[in-house]
């Protein structure tokens, strides 16, 4: 059954022909997998399709028109700004339509009051470039230089630029947002008039409903447009330099400077974090894995094997360092001060400098994930937590731990704990873990790993990123708030309560384990008696769980 | 560890099974280089993808595509033809995953095109037409094969036997001649000897880009054969696709590596750079224009020498014995800018995009002639960004761009005026 | 007495009160927002009992409006349909200070005075609002966005991970606050942000109506060595305007306010109306003050690089200017400002905006700093209008995150007798603001109607949320939009 006529009649009356397809091979381009963030798990496997029609809209008008066609004749539909973020932005269900919004690319700045207005389509390094004629700068995310601004800053929206920066949530300003029903949403300044430069809500801050910790996936709405704070930065170009692949930029070196020591203990290593936020200097402090230093070195895949399977264990847990991003945001003599300071700091816990290339090649305008997937070919940040530093330095180890059990298919990683870094200068801490594997292996282990981490998170009384339609949603809601998910649920309900947008999200993990015989094992927690969907969702889902124990069959 | 045998041949869509099953969707292979990108306007490096927007038009969608077909979920169809020919194949996208990823995005679309002309399907009527000519009359216009060398003109010297033979190609000998008499007369102007074809015929660029890889292989043989007949230690190729042939195409169909061909390939860009260097190209005669320079694909990023391989991949993707993956550092960057902003005069400004990320005028390797929409949408929009630089001369190095661009150029009434290098070298000299 | 026994049975019989003085106190407050009169009065001392009270409201459909603090200047604790007071002032317990993380945990009613002197004896302080009254609750004046006179962060919002009782009766952690067991978890509470949605946006500027706040996690810092106070007297407010958009981006400055000459003279007077009229007779119609500070490590070099940049902005830009530390006819002004940017305002004495003529009204909103000199020339022509001259407004400008917007405040300061007259004026210049641009994010009392009329498709959007957490429409129910 494909979208039926009349409906995609209408919707080619909404943006023209040339704007929407349901050919056979246009939709196979919009396949999440092979590859990719996440792709290459179970999870995509089991719950990823590919789409009935792809729909490209030039306008919040038309998104909203769209929606409003889709809601009448039921036609499940999901938001797709770049789709670089794995199977959870892309179709679940058949004969889905797919919203594609790169042609929502407009993009407005205004450098007197430090923000700029974007569209779904505008990608990071756009912005970033942007943002640094002028004097400003934000974070690019660790979804990297091509990622959307808006899907990353609802979703995820931070990198060691955080330090100063901070959480994304505070970067989000005057906000438009179709709703689930069709309905227009315009908030903070927007929501009184013309105006984008101002978050807060009139009363309420109903950007409560863009994202959790951790972003939504698409099934609260589509954000059209957003006013995004940027911060000032300083005044000296950083200077493009190189050929690919081998570019970076040059730091004004009085300006803006890397600087990397190795501590002698994890002890040390910790302690300078917390006096750098002490004595607020930095725009940068994190830990790195030693294995991104192999990264670097490698030209390829096959050199960063022979350099990483020369690490042990011991290498890797006595590999303590911080690596510090100095910025004279006020002056050179800031920086001076700054790095002053940070000298005092090390000499003080025995940290001692190495030579640091005048460059950046990661962070500043590309936070570049791209690279993650040189090494196996199938990479996921496991988790990625904002809390307290506190939390941040010990999260790692307990991974590291119960990732034991799942190497392989895991790579092996010499038991790298994963890496920490500041936010807010202390007020926060980050961790991260990642995993790797080869997408051509048996995948069982991957996804037990993906699952036992909720657990392990539950166990320990973690803060963690997989919350929300990150993980089974009945697993972790009685476990955090309490019950968040059924507060979740009822505003779902409310503004989706066809729940044409993006299906089954975020139910859509819980929907997996149940479907994934290889995953039985692990159900340990109550799921709902009754379904949580609409009648039609509830059919549709039940037909493709059906075809889907089918082909099982057939291939065994 | 199971190890799989594996090849670069583009004969066998297989051999890019990996490299297909592993694109992540970045979509670095659409945008501008983080590192160079310039902010909202021209940021983008993939004409197909940007005449149009379905992903299914961009590497990352291809790769999805191509993978489907291997895996034999897709039937061929209209749609599917058009998605792999509406592409210039410039490259841009694989220089772009191999900052990263070491992906084979540009054979993968090359094996696509030899699977649909095994299949029977492809490639294009256009192609096929030019196919019919090359057979019938040895260049791709269907032109007299006897009017080849209509462009010599009597001032221009030609040396019987030389070190140097200046392999003219279809497009200057027939369609672009002042470009074949410019750089004859900077070669004769610089006392550098040089020696033509006695009877030369298509390099093959379109046969080649097409998927047509027996038809190219046959021209790749004889043009060799030929040249190795004279005795000349170095061809000389004006044209941008006449060197990628040469230096990278005739070698891969062979399955012999750039260095085992008996002469270097060289390209007017790089001779004239080392003859100023030398001291013989004296170009005294004052430009006094702003000019800009767009890299032809064809000496820039797809450039890089060929070299055979197979083996095998096993654990985590790795392969075996290495393989040096050409990733377009080699191309002709430096020369041609070297050459232009010697010239007296001159108000040399570079583009937004420029080198490995450049925006391809999207005339070549078949795209003109089959989707020529394709072609002047990626014309026009290249030109916008010579308009935003200011710039009264656009200089390529490549008679497909300079045709591409002029015909734009004409259609829009712009004040642009559209030169091949070999053009503007000439202007420079005295008289 | 039925409700007040049944209350007793939840709070203990010492906890609730229906009489006359009391429900008189929480029936009105200091602004101009009309009285309200609730039915009983009562004092939780814990989360399962503010729980149980809601839950009760809604078995009886009886308001609930939660009052923190003990002094209150906007109307958003006014009972507008009468109900039960739920005041949080018992819950006053500081709960953890961490100096590492640099973090407290604090209940509702602990107040601006009991946080800052604990928070002193560890060298540690919190970033604050203008003189904000020590009887206030911190957390109150978090959640509704009270703004800091601090500008060099880049990251604003104070408030960390929290615990919310929603209006339904379910008690509710959030942001790194959910997991099980906090606080005897591996996690500390330093995020704010979800888990799933950010709920905590919903309670920010609710004034009570989407839930009962317990306790917050809230940022502090670690205490100055050193502090200069840089004075600028400002006859173009333009101008200085102009001077902040190039020097708060670079990160100079802690607190930075600029006062007129009433407002500054009302928060230093030391005695009223002697020096309160000398003063606002002699000082300049605008003042800029700038605080730099040296912090935790090399104190001095941090000043220097600060006073270094600000020096030779004003000698190469804005030579119009005179920045200085003191501020001339004024001897010890820096040193009398310091301490009234650091600590909260004595509660043993008259608020500072009231102590000149017994009471006063204030209307803020945020703005481009660009727009203000049309703001003030707004409120200049309209407060003779209704007789209030046009020196005796008060006018505040708050400067936010390196000067990309601003909060600007007028404030009336009037006689109890002039009530009337004083509401018209308010509610007339708060329409003419409203009308040219002004963001009034924090709509008080009539403001709301105003603002909310013009945020058609917001409004729609807040009841569908409000409906969710408060189906019964019991919290403080009248205020805002719903």
């Amino acid at each position: 059954m494909a979208i039926l006529k009349e409906a995609y009649k209408a919707l080619e009356t909404i943006v023209g022909a040339r704007y929407l397809s349901d050919d056979p091979v246009i939709c196979q381009g919009y396949q999440s997998g092979p590859a990719g963030y996440e792709n290459g798990t179970g999870y995509e496997r089991v719950m990823t399709k590919l789409p009935g029609a792809v729909i490209l809209p030039r306008s919040t008008e038309e998104v909203q028109k769209i929606v409003k066609i889709c809601v009448r004749y039921t036609i499940p539909y999901v938001p797709y700004s770049t789709g670089f973020y794995g199977p959870r932005s892309h179709c679940h269900v058949g004969n889905e339509l797919l919203i594609d919004l790169k042609r929502l690319n407009d993009f407005e700045f205004d450098e007197k009051h430090w923000y700029a207005t974007v569209g779904s389509g505008v990608v990071y390094s756009q912005f970033q470039e942007e943002c640094l004629r002028r004097g400003g700068y934000v974070v690019i995310g660790g979804g990297g230089a091509q990622a959307s601004v808006i899907a990353n800053l609802i979703g995820d929206g931070w990198s060691p630029l955080s330090h100063r920066i901070g959480l994304p949530h505070r970067r989000i300003l005057g906000t438009e947002m179709v709703l689930p029903d069709g309905e227009i949403l315009r908030m903070g300044s927007l929501a009184v008039g013309d105006d984008w430069y101002w978050g807060d809500g009139i009363g309420p801050d109903l950007r409560g409903l863009l994202r959790g910790y951790t972003g939504l996936r698409g099934c609260l709405g589509i954000v059209t447009r957003m006013a995004v704070k940027v911060l000032p930065f300083q005044p000296e170009r950083l200077q493009p330099t190189g050929i690919s692949p081998n570019t970076a930029l040059a730091l004004p070196e009085k300006r803006v400077k890397w600087i990397n020591y190795i501590m002698p203990s994890k002890e040390a290593q910790v302690k300078a974090m917390y006096e750098i936020c002490k004595a607020e200097i930095g725009g940068a402090v994190t830990k790195v894995p030693l294995f991104w230093r192999a990264i670097a070195k490698a030209e390829c895949k096959e050199e960063f094997w022979d350099l990483w399977l020369k690490e042990t264990p011991e290498t890797v847990a006595n590999f303590h360092i911080v690596r510090v991003l100095l910025i004279g945001f006020t002056s050179e003599e800031q920086l001076t001060y700054d790095e002053n300071v940070l000298s005092d700091i090390m000499m003080e816990l025995g940290g001692q400098p190495r030579r640091t290339k005048p460059s950046d090649e990661s962070w500043i305008k590309n936070a570049d994930s791209a690279g993650m997937w040189l090494m196996c070919g199938s990479y996921v940040s496991v988790d990625y937590v904002i809390e307290t530093l506190k939390q941040a330095t010990e999260h790692g180890p307990v991974y590291a731990e119960l990732k034991k059990k799942y190497t392989p298919p895991l790579m092996p990683d010499h038991g790298d704990p994963g890496w920490f870094q500041t936010f807010e200068l202390g007020y926060q801490g980050y961790s991260e873990f990642l995993i790797y594997w080869d997408q051509d292996e048996d995948t069982t282990g991957v996804d037990h790993f993906y699952l036992e981490t909720s657990k392990m998170n539950i166990d320990h009384r973690f803060y963690t990123a997989l919350i929300g339609p990150h993980q089974p949603l009945y697993l972790t809601g009685p476990k955090y708030g309490p019950n968040y998910h059924e507060w979740m649920l009822k505003i779902k309900n409310e503004f989706d309560p066809t729940w044409t947008c993006h299906p089954p999200v975020p139910f859509a993990h819980d929907e997996f384990v149940e479907r994934a015989p290889w995953m039985h094992e692990l159900k340990t927690w109550e799921s709902p008696k009754k379904s949580i969907y609409p009648k039609w969702l509830e059919k549709q889902l039940a037909a493709e769980a059906r075809e889907f124990r089918e082909s099982l069959q057939e291939r065994k | 560890m199971p190890t799989t045998k594996v090849n670069l041949e583009t004969t066998d869509l297989n051999n890019y099974k990996y490299d297909m099953s592993r694109c992540i969707k970045c979509k670095g292979c659409y945008w501008v280089e983080h590192t160079y990108m310039p902010g909202v306007k021209f940021s983008t490096r993939c004409p197909s993808n940007v005449w149009n927007d379905f992903d299914a038009y961009g590497a990352f969608g291809k790769m999805r595509i191509g993978h489907a077909m291997v895996e034999k979920k897709l039937d061929w169809s209209p749609k599917l033809l058009e998605i792999i020919y509406a592409d210039p194949l410039c490259g841009a996208c694989d220089v772009a995953c191999k900052r990263n990823l070491d992906l084979e995005i540009g054979l993968s679309l090359e094996a696509m095109r030899v699977k649909a002309v095994q299949d029977g399907v492809g490639p294009m009527p256009a192609h096929k037409k030019i196919a019919r000519n090359i057979a019938a009359s040895h260049n791709c216009f269907g032109s007299e094969h006897g009017d080849r060398k209509g462009w010599l003109t009597p001032d221009i010297q030609v040396a019987a036997k030389a070190d140097l033979l200046y392999f003219v190609g279809c497009t200057a000998s027939y369609t672009n001649p002042e470009i074949a008499r410019a750089t004859a007369k900077i070669l004769n102007a610089t006392g550098t000897p040089f020696m033509l074809m006695e009877d030369e015929w298509c390099c093959g660029n379109t046969l080649q880009s097409v998927g047509m890889l027996d038809e190219a292989r046959e021209l790749a043989r004889r043009n060799i054969d030929r040249v190795k007949s004279t005795g000349a230690r170095r061809v000389l190729l004006s044209c941008a696709e006449g060197y990628r042939m040469w230096k990278v195409e005739y070698p891969k169909l062979l399955n012999i590596a750039t260095a085992d061909l008996p002469f270097e390939v060289v390209h007017l860009t790089e001779l004239a750079d080392e003859l100023l260097r030398q001291g013989s190209l004296r170009m005294t005669r004052p430009v006094n224009a702003r000019v800009t320079y767009h890299d032809s694909c064809s000496i820039s990023r797809l450039a890089d020498p060929w070299t055979p391989w197979s083996g095998e991949r096993g654990w985590m993707g790795t392969v075996s014995p290495p393989l040096k993956r050409r990733r377009g550092t080699h191309g002709l960057y430096a020369q041609p800018r070297n050459v232009i902003s010697n010239i007296p005069g001159i108000d040399f400004v570079e583009m937004i995009r420029i080198r490995e990320n450049a925006f391809c005028c999207g005339a070549g390797r078949g795209t003109k002639e089959a989707f020529p929409t394709l072609a002047s949408s990626s014309a026009r929009h290249r030109l916008e960004e010579v308009k935003e630089i200011g710039a009264e001369v656009l200089v390529s190095a490549c008679p497909w761009c300079k045709n591409n661009f002029a015909q734009a150029v004409r259609e829009d009434g712009e004040a642009v005026k559209v030169m091949d290098f070999a053009e503007l070298i000439l202007a420079s000299l005295e008289a | 007495m039925k409700h007040k026994d049944e209350l007793a049975k939840i709070v203990g019989r010492e906890n609730v009160s229906d009489a006359e003085d009391v429900v008189l106190r929480y029936s009105r407050d200091l602004s101009l927002v009309p009285p309200g009169r609730p039915e009983l009065v009562v004092w939780p001392t814990n989360a399962e009992q503010v729980s149980d009270i809601l839950k009760w409201s809604n078995k009886h459909n009886i308001p609930a409006v939660p009052v923190s603090s003990g002094i209150h200047f906007n109307g958003g604790a006014v009972p507008r349909q009468g109900g039960v007071v739920l005041d949080l002032s018992k819950m006053n317990r500081v709960l953890e200070i961490d100096q590492d993380i640099k973090q407290v945990r604090i209940e509702a009613g602990v107040t601006w005075g009991q946080l800052t002197a604990e928070l002193a004896k560890q060298d540690m302080r919190v970033i604050m609002p203008l003189a904000p009254h020590a009887d206030r609750s911190v957390l109150s004046d978090f959640l509704d966005r009270e703004v800091p006179t601090n500008t060099v962060y880049d990251y604003g919002e104070p408030m960390q991970a929290f615990e919310v009782v929603w209006p339904t009766g379910d008690i509710f952690r959030l942001g790194s606050a959910s997991v099980n067991g906090y606080p005897d978890s591996g996690s500390h509470g330093g995020n704010p942000s979800g888990p799933g949605i950010d709920f905590y946006r919903f309670v920010q500027g609710a004034q009570g109506t989407m839930g009962v706040v317990t306790w917050t996690n809230l940022k502090i810092v670690h205490g100055t060595k050193k502090d200069k106070v840089f004075f600028a007297p400002v006859d173009d407010l333009a101008y200085a305007q102009e001077f902040l958009y190039r020097l708060l981006p670079r990160r100079v400055g802690q607190e930075v306010v600029l006062l007129n000459q009433t407002d500054l003279a009302a928060l230093v007077a030391e005695n009223f109306p002697g020096d309160f009229e000398r003063l606002r007779a002699t000082l300049p119609p605008w003042t800029l003050v700038i605080v730099i500070s040296g912090l935790a490590r090399r104190p001095e070099e941090k000043i220097a690089y600060e006073v270094k940049f600000l020096q030779e902005l004003v000698k190469n830009e804005f030579r119009g200017l005179t920045v200085d530390e003191a501020l001339p006819g004024f001897p010890g002004l820096g040193s009398r400002m310091l301490p009234l940017l650091r600590n909260p305002w004595p509660a043993d004495g008259p608020y500072w905006k009231n102590r000149w003529q017994g009471a006063s009204q204030s209307l803020f909103f945020i703005a481009r700093p660009e727009e203000t000199p049309r703001f003030v020339e707004i409120v200049e022509s309209i407060a003779p209008q209704y007789g209030y001259p046009v020196a005796d407004i008060g006018s505040y400008i708050q400067p936010i995150e390196h000067n990309r917007a601003c909060q600007v405040e007028f404030t009336f300061f009037y006689d109890r007798k002039d009530e009337a007259c004083i509401a018209a004026l308010y509610m007339d210049a708060a329409r003419a603001l409203v009308g040219e641009g002004a963001l009034f994010t924090r709509p008080y009392g009539d403001l709301a109607p105003m603002v909310y009329e013009r945020a058609a498709s917001y409004v729609s959007g807040l009841k569908r949320v409000k409906k969710i957490f408060d189906p019964n429409n019991i919290m403080n129910p009248g205020n805002l939009c719903f």
